[in-house]
């Protein structure tokens, strides 16, 4: 499925809630966060996709497309977010050196690393399709 | 003569003091209008004026009397005070560097103020008000040097893109000495809907009320993903000096135009990552002429600003608790103390 799609975004939410791990790390957690995905033209990306959701006591309850107000809004360019899902860079690594630009209380962010890498290892797990050029990094899913 | 006096915290009082005198080199002016300050208002709340100081600094008049050796000023003459006039002695006075002089004479607020029926100023703060500029719009010009000031020493260049935090009296006059200088486009923060309205009225491309809109990405979709190129912060609350470090675009320029009096704990790993710059300014001292014609030309508009006029009995009643008053529709307040005294032309 397309990343950051609707579709998408209720298959992260059902995986992540069936995840004990996960659950386990995000117990009590309350935040909201905002994800923006910048164009990169150059490489066949031409819309900024802005997606959304929360958490409730740790499990992912809203999931929505679009822009609302949010604890944290986290953005970088659509590359830098294949980057993450492929692997080839660390959520949290993308965090400290600002790759994903943050607004929102930071050191609270950095607070729940254990639970935003076991969230990015869920999200691999889903079949992705990405856009334009990174179509070629396209996830299988497992 | 009647005056609006500091006793303590939240206690300003309308007060009867003795007449002040005009020494060497000082005139005396009754005042025409003077308006509430933000940081008036921020002395109100934490005591950072002292006991006994008359307040008010944002003010029009007409000379009374001079004191001796004046020559190049008389009676009648209508003025403005510039309030930050430096000492001319000190070390950073000495090096050309005024707005670092440390011992600025400040008119109500090192020094007795103008929200009083008279006071006194030095003759090297005086500018004259151009005939066409009544009291009124005077008392505006020293708000106006500020951000005019601001923007001056920011590094905002034509075609830039900027972002104002906060919608007051600074916010507002900022925003238009943006797109005076040449802002592509001007996005404003701010929550209050009276404030919100005014900045869109004045030139605002958007106004974000970050409680309702999430400001990341509405400036994201304004700024091709890059943000704005200088962020003016022009408000005391916290929360927006944290935000503008990870709004502005890389090697973009925050100006801090606000007094916010606690501390901030803010990301400064993203301010060397960012490759930003941090900046800010106090008074308007070297664009004061440049603000009078400005108001004079009609290039900023200084009377939308103006919310309300309440007599010198009302100061504090009608004028700081109004001020203190969430969502009370006051932008600035003008305290009237004798009027146009003069015709308005
Ligand atoms: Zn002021
Ligand atoms: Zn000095």
């Amino acid at each position: 499925m397309k990343l950051a799609s609707l579709e998408y975004l209720e298959e992260v939410k059902k995986r992540s809630n069936a995840d004990p791990q996960y659950l386990e790390l995000a117990k009590g957690n309350n935040e909201s966060y905002t994800l923006v995905l910048e164009p990169e033209p150059a490489q066949g990306v031409h819309e900024r996709i802005v997606i959304g959701f929360n958490n409730v006591d740790g499990k992912m309850n809203e999931v929505w497309i679009g822009e609302r107000p949010t604890l944290f809004t986290l953005s970088a360019p659509y590359g830098v977010w294949v980057d993450i899902l492929r692997g080839k860079m660390g959520a949290t690594k993308a965090i400290t050196m600002r790759k994903l630009k943050t607004q929102g209380p930071f050191l609270q962010l950095l607070q729940g690393a254990n639970r935003i890498i076991r969230w990015v290892e869920i999200l691999t797990t889903i079949p992705t399709e990405f856009e334009g050029n990174y179509a070629q990094y396209n996830l299988p899913g497992k | 003569m009647k005056a609006v006096v500091v006793r303590g915290i939240q206690q300003f009082e309308v007060a009867d003091v003795p007449m002040p005198e005009p020494a060497a080199g000082e005139v005396l002016i009754r005042v025409g209008y003077c308006g509430i300050c933000g940081s008036d208002m921020e002395a109100y709340h934490t005591g950072m004026y002292a006991p006994g100081l008359i307040v008010g600094h944002e003010f029009a008049g007409v000379i009374a009397q001079v004191g001796p050796d004046v020559a190049d000023w008389r009676p009648g003459d209508r003025v403005v005070v510039n309030d930050a006039v430096p000492c001319g002695e000190c070390r950073p006075c000495r090096d050309g560097r005024l707005d670092a002089c440390e011992s600025l004479y400040m008119i109500g607020v090192t020094h007795d103020g103008a929200m009083a029926e008279y006071c006194v100023a030095p003759v090297r703060g005086l500018h004259r008000l151009p005939d066409g500029v009544g009291l009124r719009r005077g008392a505006l010009v020293e708000p106006l040097s500020v951000a005019l000031h601001g923007v001056h020493r920011s590094r905002l260049k034509p075609g830039d893109r900027a972002l104002v935090m906060g919608a007051g009296p600074i916010g507002l006059l900022t925003l238009q000495c943006a797109l005076v200088a040449g802002a592509r486009m001007v996005a404003v923060t701010e929550v209050d809907p009276t404030r919100a309205a005014l900045a869109q009225k004045l030139g605002a491309a958007v106004v974000l009320d970050p409680t309702r809109d999430n400001v990341v990405v509405n400036l994201s979709a304004l700024t091709d993903g890059q943000g704005p190129d200088v962020i003016y912060v022009c408000t005391g609350a916290p929360q927006p000096y944290r935000d503008a470090i990870s709004l502005v675009r890389k090697g973009g320029q925050i100006f801090v135009l606000g007094l916010c009096v606690e501390p901030v704990e803010a990301d400064f790993m993203s301010v060397a990552m960012g490759d930003l710059c941090i900046e800010g300014s106090l008074a308007g001292r070297a664009q004061f002429a440049a603000a009078i014609d400005f108001v004079a030309q009609g290039r900023v508009d200084v009377e939308s600003l103006i919310t309300h006029e309440i007599a010198l009995d009302d100061a504090v009643e009608k004028g700081f608790k109004l001020l203190d008053t969430p969502n009370s529709g006051a932008v600035k307040v003008l305290v009237r103390i004798g009027g146009e005294l003069t015709a308005d032309r």
